[in-house]
């Protein structure tokens, strides 16, 4: 077996994404202040601004800087070229900042911020395709792996052509293209990827073993053929297409939270540190946006897609995402750090690390933030909405807070 | 020689960071044998094939045979999958620290 480790890459280069991340993270909390839930349903642009600056400089960016890491465990060869790591975090926050401010006021600039993306994501297909083709023998993860990059590659593609035609370079039906672009991105490379890498850290963190992956790798077919068929209904102009693929969608969803709950019951380490928090908080933020998504599909309501969204974005992802930052982040620095020193002097456990009564309040106002938000949503109530919003701010506060202070670590 | 036992005891100043626990008392650590060039040979496993600190455990374990036994000449490590750990490897005292058993 290959050793991961060696090709490790340092930490001043993965620090960026997740410090840029967690400012992110703060910053559109605090957004979230200008929307108007009645209206929401409308696309406005500072909603387009929102969603673009959250997916791409908080959720892409700190899983960038995950999979820097990750890929050679998981792949178990090193990366094609990790400096190229240097120019993707710059690259895809710039692209970012200009996209938000062009879908907000300047539209003229939404191409040149969308290219500079475009660039910056290519750079990470580029190097993850050419680490990939190292490999010599394919498993499950590593197919994940895969299939997450290329539907990411389609779906920056869609949206290259949805900014030029937002800017009016080209002529092209922005709505029929939306769903496509929406779900490649957000279902197909980060709904995968989380399915593939959920499947390595969630074992190893719970210390499950002995359980079947059957239903996660049903998911991931499933999934895969949702996506697609989203993808087409635009190019082919066959609207069930759209339905079929979030049926599909909900259905691998589902089987992939079957597929986590057996992880659970199989793990035979109990503690209840924010890690597991923030996974159930996520896990249970997915199952009620499945159980809000199927109404939707029973009874068509704009409230219900929205508070579906939300809770997909709020809850699930960003508990997933800040969960493990509280893992990887104490991981990351204790090995630059400490890991030399073993077994010349005591060292800390990546417990240590972690700002137990800060993450757990942090913990709090973020669940809170969300529960309350999510009610807002539903009952199409500003003032609710914004009470949520109030504690997820102090919440996101407390993440940034906590990530500073885990990199910081000495002693 | 040294024994098994020693040897053993050596390993177990080694920590798995993640869980606070050493190697020993994990189950992680199958065999040890030693011959008469003083050449020890550790048999381990890891909790996962995905573990990030692969490569630095299989270290810890050498440096720790080599400052714990001086009188050993080389120490090296074979890393095997089978049998996959589980808890019931893990000592009384490991099992009921995870809250699993």
């Amino acid at each position: 077996m290959a050793v991961s480790t060696d090709f490790a890459p340092p930490f001043k280069l993965i620090a960026p994404y997740f410090i840029i991340g967690a400012v992110i993270l703060v910053l559109s909390t605090f957004l979230l202040f200008t929307f108007d839930i009645t209206t929401i349903q409308s696309v406005e642009p500072n909603l387009l601004a929102w969603v673009h600056l959250f997916l791409l400089s908080f959720v892409m960016m700190v899983i960038f800087g995950a999979m820097a890491q990750l890929i050679p465990v998981v792949l178990e060869v090193g990366h094609f070229a990790v400096d190229l790591y240097y120019v993707i975090y710059p690259l895809l926050f710039i692209g970012t900042v200009l996209m938000a401010i062009g879908f907000h006021s300047v539209p003229i600039i939404l191409p040149f911020g969308g290219v500079t993306v475009l660039i910056a994501l290519s750079i990470f297909l580029f190097e993850t395709s050419l680490t990939i083709k190292k490999v010599e023998k394919y498993n499950f993860v590593i197919l994940s792996v895969l299939i997450a990059n290329i539907f990411l590659a389609i779906g920056m593609i869609f949206g290259i052509i949805m900014a030029l035609g937002y800017a009016g370079v080209i002529i092209v039906d922005i709505p029929a293209l939306l769903h496509a672009h929406i779900f490649l991105v957000f279902v197909g490379y980060v709904g995968v990827t989380i399915m593939g890498m959920s499947l390595i850290l969630l074992p190893m963190f719970w210390l499950s073993h002995s359980f079947s992956w059957d239903y996660v790798k049903s998911a991931l077919v499933i999934l895969a053929l949702g996506v697609i068929s989203i993808a087409l209904s635009p190019i082919l102009n066959i609207l069930i297409l759209d339905t079929i693929g979030y049926i599909l969608s909900i259905i691998a969803s589902t089987l992939y939270f079957y597929q986590v709950y057996i992880i659970y019951k199989k793990r035979v380490r109990i503690e209840n540190d924010i890690y597991f928090k923030s996974l159930i908080f996520s896990y249970i933020s997915l199952l009620t946006a499945l159980i809000l998504g199927m109404s939707y599909l029973v009874a068509p309501s704009e409230k219900l897609i929205i508070s579906t969204g939300w809770l997909l974005i709020g809850g699930y992802i960003s508990f997933l995402i800040v969960g493990h930052l509280y893992k990887i982040v104490p991981f990351l620095v204790w090995y630059e750090r400490f890991s030399p020193l073993v077994g010349k002097e005591k060292v800390p456990m990546l417990a240590d690390m972690i700002p137990q009564k800060s993450a757990n309040l942090q913990f709090w106002l973020n669940s809170i933030g969300i529960i309350i938000s999510t009610l807002g949503i539903l009952f199409e109530s500003n003032e609710i909405f914004y009470s949520g919003v109030s504690f997820l701010s102090m919440g996101s506060l407390f993440v940034l807070k906590d990530i500073i202070y885990m990199i910081r670590f000495k002693s | 020689m040294v024994t098994k036992e020693q040897i053993f005891e050596a390993v177990s100043t080694v920590n798995d960071p993640e869980v606070g626990f050493n190697l020993v008392e994990m189950g992680l650590i199958y065999d040890a044998s030693c011959d008469e060039d003083m050449k020890v040979v550790v048999t381990m496993t890891l909790s996962t094939k995905a573990c990030p600190l692969h490569q630095m455990i299989v270290q810890w374990v050498k440096e720790a045979v080599l400052r714990e036994l001086p009188s050993v000449m080389e120490a090296d490590v074979e890393l095997v999958w089978e049998p996959e750990w589980n808890v019931s490897m893990a000592t009384d005292e490991v099992k009921a620290k995870l809250g699993g058993m």
